[in-house]
């Protein structure tokens, strides 16, 4: 996972975000297969909205512009708005690649070197100034000057790169096909001086690279400049000699790189050494010869924490106020609303595996291996405002609600990745948030478990931690670590959409609803206040109720499940009524005597962000569904059947306290937010 | 070399397009074999060949306009020549884009270009769109929809920026005569209406596929590959195959049945097998409808 500060250029940045970590999953081997894309935005009606609007749009924008021609899936994503990302935007971005376990290919130069000469080889896009120092800019204050920044941000190219995608397969194709393996590293930060240093010294050897060989932009560039730009679309390749000629052929020839982007190509510069010395030759002279290890070697830190004191408390709830009117509020704000338009945007249909799209679940599914009933489901997730008042239930929730997204259709949570993005790590109290944020994600890996290994953690397989995201006046993002999940799917013709599915079907919460709406957006949207009862991270609990669930799906009774979380229970209930797209046309009563004996009162039961599971399951297996949950340790609430009048009602003590036609419901969800992506009319 | 794609049905892959994979397999989904023709490879190579597809992407980076620099590519001359020769040719997307771009489509007048695929037109937003729409067969004899019923409605989704089908009155009413309109966007009940999301890019007369005169070569906007199988169908989808797909649920082996988009394959082999003896088959049954 990787993210973006978006301080310069709008959509070229989002789409330079998509563009390095794609390439970092390819350069393992891998088929790209999809791509998720977690967003957090300003405050679209505050002082900046306006540049809040222009910031999103251009956003979504450089996400189409880059991902769309490159030919990989969107597969999900999240949006969030908030004051406290005015100043500073968060794109992060996700990619998922498929690759055979025996072909992983290693960033680093072979041991076979040892044996047999190797030479190091850079293709991709002519080298010039673009990203120069972009390794330092990604982690500095943002001081105002935007104008003495530019040149900072990389021009991406997903034309090059699905070309150069093409061709890596060939060359691996010629390696396999001949047995000689190949070291294969993407150019990311540092530009040619990192990707060779490092696979040098992971693989224990030392290379000479004459810069003299390297193929330039028009231009001039100094040798600093040449060995440390961040041009984008560039790989580096430590092959053995016997197949340079073929590979330099692929890419030259073959794809006819030169031909078909100006100066673009494949060239050797330089070669692998066995005296572990890293050497930068230029017009001649040596301009760098020291040890490798001293030049990959990391610092290290010690820095200190203090934790916050700040006071949080409960709002007291208005009795005049309507809970019909107020939940019409709360489904069209900006962080409930439906963004169905921005996938759109997207291409989530190519390369032909999808099988749930964005939005029409908790998690995107697709089917990898034609003919195999196996699935893959994808969930991104982080609630920046449990992190507020709890920074360790922010960590510990945003990875308990990304497994949950994947349970609900039907996967095991099996991997997890993590984009770590804080503020200025050297006050002490920004840096507790982030050591707080670490420590309940690791506390909810273990604390889940895999639950197809018990006793084994889900494993974090990878992650980027970004700091100092704040703007001019200094203040800090909100603490938002952004985790994103796999899940494996015994069989993906059981992961349905959240849509209710067929009338007389029954309804049911697995798991009980707690008094927790802090950070929840029916306290912020309604009452303008975060509260302070968090939902409280209960591994066993979430791993109890995502067993059940996961269970319900493999015994092939899940018709449709939804989880509970940001609006509560209600907000997940209006969401099945209407389905992603719009249209859906059943509908349901609620009757809260149902929950009369976990003494919550109304407001409390429909809003509260504990987070469970409602399963719609057809009807006459209630012993079957009660003895699961008994088995399971599971709260188990028979919420009542779907009714073919479209609609939603609450009731209790034989009382009606709202109801909701299923028009004004749809006109809120779907349009809500379209204005801030300048939307103009309905569908 | 020679011979690679005889009997296949050739992905020409222009730098640049990203579809070529999924569209073979779509193709082999009917029992057709296929294979990747790189654009700089032997264009002979293609003299045997079954058919030919232009799959989708961004041929060229889309420089200068969709569908254009891959227009004028040297591989092209051979697709015209064998297009000329009575050979299925489709264009998927921006294979469509191509094939406007070459005036293959709507090929009235040898080499002119007559239509363009001009950037969509929705009521309430712009650029790029990627959703499910529906698609209605026209009384055509075009080659590609030769396994569709009358008035057959399939769903299939779309993604493009630039799909609005737009010419001249004059042309518009030849295309008509001639049956050249092979497909419009329609509801899922099949009916069609010009405004936005039943058209969803401002397509005149809801225009979706195109073919030529004699109904060999077809222009598609739509991607029937991403609709080969029953999987790939949206459960939440309205009509006839969103009720066959949630009836699969629970079934993988049921999800592996044909998908509305492979139709378009089974035509191509249904006209294949018509004529054996010839490469790819017959020549296309249109004539001036």
């Amino acid at each position: 996972m990787r993210r973006f500060e978006d301080k310069v250029a709008l959509i070229t940045g989002a789409a330079t975000g998509i563009g390095g970590i794609v390439r970092d999953v390819y350069c393992m081997g891998a088929d790209v297969v999809g791509v998720l894309d977690p967003l957090r935005f300003g405050d679209p009606r505050g002082g900046k909205g306006q540049q809040v609007i222009s910031i999103a749009r251009g956003v979504v924008e450089g996400i189409a512009q880059y991902g769309n021609p490159l030919g990989v899936p969107n597969l999900g994503g999240d949006i969030v708005f908030d004051s406290g990302y005015d100043e500073n935007c968060l794109v992060n971005v996700v990619a998922v690649g498929l690759v055979r376990q025996s072909r992983i290919l290693r960033s680093r130069v072979p041991s076979d070197a040892a044996d047999r000469p190797y030479k190091m080889i850079l293709v991709g896009k002519p080298t010039d100034d673009s990203g120069f120092g972009g390794a330092a800019f990604a982690s500095e204050d943002l001081a105002g000057e935007e104008e003495a920044n530019r040149g900072a941000v990389q021009v991406p190219d997903p034309f090059l790169k699905r070309v150069l995608s093409e061709a890596n397969k060939k060359v691996l194709e010629l390696a396999w096909r001949r047995g000689v393996v190949v070291g294969f590293k993407d150019l990311g930060a540092g530009g040619i001086a990192c990707v060779t240093s490092e696979m040098a010294h992971a693989g224990g050897f030392g290379v000479n690279i004459d810069l003299d060989r390297v193929s330039l932009a028009i231009g001039q560039y100094s040798p600093a400049v040449v060995s440390c730009s961040e041009t984008q679309e560039r790989y580096c390749l430590a092959v053995p000699d016997e197949i340079v000629d073929e590979v330099l052929g692929i890419y030259n020839e073959d794809f006819e790189l030169p031909h078909i982007y100006h100066g673009a190509g494949a060239a050797v510069i330089g070669e692998v050494t066995g005296d572990g010395v890293y050497r930068i030759m230029s017009g001649g002279e040596t301009l760098c010869e020291a040890p490798v290890d001293v030049i990959t070697t990391g610092i290290s830190y010690d820095r200190s924490r203090k934790s916050r004191r700040r006071i949080f408390e409960e709002p007291e709830f208005d009795p005049d106020r309507s809970i019909h009117d107020d939940f019409l509020t709360l489904l069209s704000s900006p962080n409930i609303a439906s963004k169905n338009f921005v996938y759109h945007r997207y291409d989530s249909e190519v390369q032909g595996r999808a099988v749930v799209r964005p939005g029409e679940a908790d998690a995107g599914v697709i089917a990898p291996l034609p003919g195999r009933s196996v699935g893959l489901a994808f969930s991104v997730d982080g609630n920046p405002f449990y992190g507020i008042i709890d920074p360790y239930q922010g960590g510990a929730l945003a990875m308990c609600e990304a497994a949950r997204n994947v349970a609900a259709v039907g996967g095991i949570p099996s991997a997890v990745t993590d984009c770590l993005n804080y503020g200025n790590p050297e006050v002490e109290e920004i840096f507790w948030e982030f050591a707080e944020g670490v420590r309940g994600i690791g506390d909810a890996c273990r604390g889940i478990g895999l639950i197809s290994h018990e006793g084994s953690p889900i494993p974090v397989v990878s992650g980027n931690v970004s700091f100092y995201n704040q703007g001019e006046s200094g203040r800090s993002i909100p603490p938002s670590p952004i985790v994103a999940c796999v899940g494996v799917v015994e069989d993906y013709s059981r992961s349905r959409s959240i849509r209710f599915k067929d009338e007389g079907d029954v309804l049911y919460l697995v798991g009980e609803p707690l008094d927790e709406l802090g950070g929840g957006e029916y306290y912020r949207v309604i009452y303008g206040t975060l509260g302070a009862n968090v939902p409280e991270a209960d591994f066993l609990r979430e791993r109890a109720q995502m067993r059940t669930v996961i269970d319900m799906h493999n015994h092939g009774w899940v018709r449709a499940c939804h989880d509970v979380s940001h609006g509560g229970l209600i907000t997940a209930l209006a969401g099945m009524m209407i389905g992603e797209n719009g249209g859906g046309s059943l509908g349901f009563t609620l009757n809260l005597d149902v929950f009369n004996g976990c003494g919550l009162g109304p407001e409390t039961i429909l809003f509260s962000e504990t987070g469970v599971f409602i399963v719609e399951l057809p009807g006459g297996i209630e012993r079957d569904v009660l003895a699961l949950c008994a088995r399971n340790r599971v709260k188990l609430f028979k919420l009542g059947s779907l009714v073919s009048r479209p609609g939603l009602e609450v009731t209790a003590g034989g009382a009606r306290l709202a109801a909701w036609d299923h028009g004004e419901l749809q006109e809120a969800f779907m349009t809500g937010c379209r204005w801030i992506f300048g939307i103009e009319r309905n569908e | 070399m020679a011979g690679i794609f005889d009997g296949k049905v050739a992905i020409i892959q222009f730098p640049g397009v990203n579809c070529e994979y999924e569209t073979a397999a779509a193709a082999m989904s009917v029992g057709l074999e296929a294979g990747i023709f790189r654009w700089n490879d032997d264009p002979a190579l293609l003299d045997a060949c079954t058919a030919v597809v232009l799959p989708g992407g961004f041929s060229y980076q889309d420089r200068i306009r969709a569908g254009v620099v891959a227009s004028k590519d040297r591989i092209m001359d051979k697709v015209s020549e064998l297009a000329a020769a009575g050979r299925p040719v489709l264009g998927i997307c921006n294979g469509a884009q191509v094939l406007v771009e070459s005036g293959l489509i709507p090929g009235i007048h040898w080499e002119r270009i007559d239509l363009a695929l001009a950037p969509n037109v929705m009521s309430d937003r712009e650029g790029y769109y990627c959703r499910w729409v529906f698609l209605r067969k026209e009384e055509s004899g075009c080659m590609w929809t030769g396994s569709f019923s009358e008035a057959e409605v399939i769903p299939v989704p779309i993604a493009h920026a630039e799909g609005r089908f737009i010419t001249n009155d004059e042309l518009l009413a030849e295309l008509k005569t001639n049956g050249q309109i092979v497909l419009r966007y329609c509801d899922h009940r099949g009916k069609i209406t010009g405004t936005f999301p039943v058209n969803p890019n401002g397509s005149m007369e809801n225009m979706a596929g195109v073919c030529n005169r004699e109904g060999n070569v077809l222009a598609l906007m739509p991607h029937p590959e991403r609709a080969t199988w029953l999987r790939q169908v949206p459960e939440d989808l309205p009509g006839a195959w969103g009720r066959k797909r949630r009836r699969a649920a629970g079934d993988p082996g049921a999800m592996e049945a044909e998908g509305p988009g492979q139709a378009f394959f089974s035509s191509l082999l249904l006209h294949a097998e018509a004529d054996p003896s010839a490469p790819g088959g017959g020549i296309g049954k249109g004539g001036e409808g």
